[in-house]
């Protein structure tokens, strides 16, 4: 019998990755934030858009939209524009209605492009993404950049909030360093990037009634201005009220409890009641959590969960959802199934250093 | 000897991976990869020897326990693993003494103590639902354990300890992971090699390294993976990955995979990965800072002290039903002065998602 595989494949090309993988990526951990050089030279007003540097944004947008990766080059280009923007959005960014609310992606590129299509064309429909748009799956860069790139375009159409996944410390773990280093045979443009993701809003408010964030709350947030107190530029820290912010989950239980994730807290229906009406919010949406029909109540509706990432690491079998809101704060809820993925991937192979 | 969890900074690994411990513990894999070069599932060494047969049937009382704890489709959960799990692990962790006791009646109840911690430790975790190389890592602790208490012999149970305890062991968290949807603990996604497992991959390597006609590259195709999944590890292992990745081919959903099969031999496979397992496994303190130290896997010396950790708070085994975040001894936190309490100094571990 014919034992050698019948699919064409190029020999792996002896290509090696970066070969201090960890201490590089220790080292530059340990650089701190904003060593990739991405907000050396920020403005002191918001970006503003010019037929220049639209026609430089619309070219890279139909680029990533063909799910290309952008250049090095280009890469710090876009991060240092969306500094300019981002970092004069607040930790409570204010959204109007109607915006479609989106959960997680978490690199599932193709099914970034079903949601956009499932909800309608950004910019004319407005959106708010929750985070966690890298790790886990294939298309992490392709991912953020396109987001990253909407965000810098029509930066009042849509709004991009940081996820736990956001962070240097967890990209190191969950996959988006490894795409960057496999992509780009460097981590700077993880660097690039990670050193962005510290200025991302953490949380937005939609019409002063929808409280929207990643995780969940924190038993040292009782006031939506305590969270606009808080210094967000920075790593996510390990706790307090902005780890709380990201990581929390709602739970069956009243109260607070200790979360099994080792990050944040789980909080119980008391808890959420008792923060929208302090806040005069009519419901919390959040992501962060897989959930089988792509959105999920608790607390008896003072909670949404919202995720967005369909058959969730090619195995889950979840369906993804997304939260319209119209002008009346009517909602709706949009599911959609994951997109099969045409032919095979263009990357070509390269040997993992350990096995040269 | 109780052991216990001690590595918690970068200086702690340096350490770790320095030291006598650590090497024991690759010779020991090393010695194990090494007794199945060229065998396939089936050639184990007959007769299998009385310590094999009992740990057997030890791996066999933990299929049937898992037998008496069925899915019910209704249950109300928040997460998404099967909350039956945690009836499933609590039984089982209760009984794990007991079972090793009656299986090796030669070890004394400390040893038999000791053990039972890196053999519960084996089959995921409780309060998360999850399961990942950490825990895969327990079993061969286990195993270790058994060959340092004397009940396995160096070298003559190595191959069956691969070939009949490694087999077993591997088929019973298929199930538990089909059955219970445990998630994959600390996954990389895509850029992992595999959702759940890694010694499989290597054992099967060294099965593979000496493979007249079976190449790496053998793996894209659907009739050698269906032909030898149940002769070889690693085909074993990509048939199944075939079978539960929907949507996308092998290229899309395991890169990792598909950039070794590029490799040009097994034997070169099999060396990378035992290269690999020390890099991604033995050296990265996310799975590391859950490792249990004791008798025979001694503490290197200079390692942060024992409680040193800012532990998120052992679990209590309340009904697993009830709910299926933070339930661990209703605790609560009233106030933003306590949370403040609740987060004792010291360095933290890194969080799951």
């Amino acid at each position: 019998m014919e034992i050698d595989s019948d699919v064409p494949m190029q020999d792996a090309t002896e290509e090696t990755l970066d070969p201090t993988l960890d201490e590089d990526a220790l080292s530059k951990a340990q650089e701190g934030p904003g060593s990739s050089g991405i907000a050396d030279h920020k403005a002191s007003k918001p970006l503003q858009l010019d037929s220049g540097n639209i026609g430089q944004l619309d070219q890279w947008i139909e680029h990533l939209g063909k799910c290309q990766v952008l250049s090095e080059d280009d890469v710090s280009r876009l991060c240092k524009m969306a500094v300019d923007v981002l970092q004069f959005e607040e930790n409570v960014q204010p959204v109007n209605v109607p915006v479609t609310i989106c959960g997680d992606v978490h690199g599932q590129f193709h099914d970034l492009i079903e949601l956009f299509k499932i909800g309608g064309p950004c910019p004319d429909t407005n959106y708010l993404f929750m985070g966690d748009y890298v790790d886990r799956g294939y298309y992490s860069v392709e991912t953020v950049s396109y987001l990253v790139a909407m965000k810098v375009r029509y930066p009042k159409r849509i709004t991009i909030l940081r996820g736990n996944h956001e962070s240097r410390q967890i990209t190191q773990v969950y996959g988006f360093y490894d795409e960057c280093l496999r992509k780009y045979g460097s981590a700077n443009v993880w660097k690039m990037f990670t050193d962005l993701f510290d200025y991302f809003p953490i949380t937005a408010l939609v019409d002063n009634k929808v409280f929207c964030l990643h995780g969940g709350l924190s038993p040292m947030i009782e006031t939506i201005d305590q969270v606009r107190e808080l210094n967000r530029i920075q790593e996510v820290p390990h706790e307090g009220p902005m780890c709380d912010l990201l990581w929390s989950d709602p739970d069956d239980r009243g109260g607070w409890g200790i979360s099994p994730r080792g990050a944040g807290f789980t909080f119980g229906q008391d808890i959420s009641e008792q923060f929208n009406h302090t806040n005069d919010l009519s419901l919390i949406a959040r992501a962060h959590q897989l959930v089988m029909e792509g959105y999920a109540w608790s607390h008896q509706q003072s909670v949404v969960t919202i995720f967005s990432a369909p058959n969730y690491c090619y195995r889950c079998g979840n369906q993804a959802a997304i939260m319209e809101m119209d002008e009346n704060h009517n909602r709706q809820f949009l599911q959609y199934d994951p997109s099969m993925r045409p032919g095979e991937p263009t990357v070509s192979r390269k040997t993992p250093d350990y096995f040269l | 000897m109780k052991p216990q969890k001690r590595l918690l900074t970068q200086d702690d690994m340096d350490i770790w991976s320095h030291s006598e411990t650590f090497n024991n513990l690759i010779s020991f894999l090393s010695g194990l990869a090494e007794s199945v070069k060229g065998l396939e599932n089936n050639e184990y060494q007959k007769p299998t020897g009385s310590s094999i047969e009992s740990c057997c049937q030890l791996l066999e009382e933990v299929a049937s326990l898992a037998e008496q704890y069925p899915v019910k489709q209704d249950a109300e959960t928040s997460r998404f693993g099967k909350v039956e799990f945690r009836y499933f692990y609590d039984d089982l962790k209760s009984k794990s003494q007991g079972l090793i006791q009656r299986a090796f009646d030669a070890l004394d109840g400390t040893q038999c103590e000791e053990l039972s911690v890196y053999f519960a430790e084996s089959w995921g975790d409780r309060s998360r639902i999850d399961y990942g190389s950490g825990h895969e890592l327990n079993f061969l602790c286990f195993l270790y354990g058994l060959k340092e208490f004397g009940v396995f012999k160096e070298p003559a149970d190595y191959r069956n300890m691969v070939l009949k305890l490694f087999i077993k062991y591997l088929g019973v968290m298929r199930t538990l992971e089909t059955k219970y949807w445990l998630e994959p603990a600390g996954s990389h996604g895509v850029w992992g090699l595999d959702d759940y497992h890694f010694l499989p991959f290597l054992f099967g390597a060294f099965q593979l390294s000496t493979h007249k006609h079976l190449k790496p590259k053998s793996i894209h195709n659907s009739e050698v993976v269906e032909m030898f999944g149940k002769r070889y590890l690693y085909f074993g292992c990509i048939d199944f990955i075939n079978k539960v990745k929907t949507t996308a081919s092998l290229r899309w959903h395991s890169p990792m995979l598909d950039d070794i099969s590029g490799v040009k031999t097994w034997a070169k496979v099999a060396e990378g990965m035992i290269k690999m397992y020390k890099a991604e496994v033995l050296n990265k303190l996310p799975i590391m800072q859950h490792f249990f130290f004791g008798s025979f896997l001694q503490c290197p010396e200079g390692i942060s002290p024992p409680g040193t950790h800012a532990e998120s708070h052992q679990h209590c085994s309340h009904s697993p039903l009830e709910n299926t975040w933070g339930d661990c001894c209703g605790i609560r936190v009233p106030s933003a002065v306590a949370a403040t309490e609740s987060q004792k100094a010291g360095p933290k571990r890194i969080p799951f998602d």
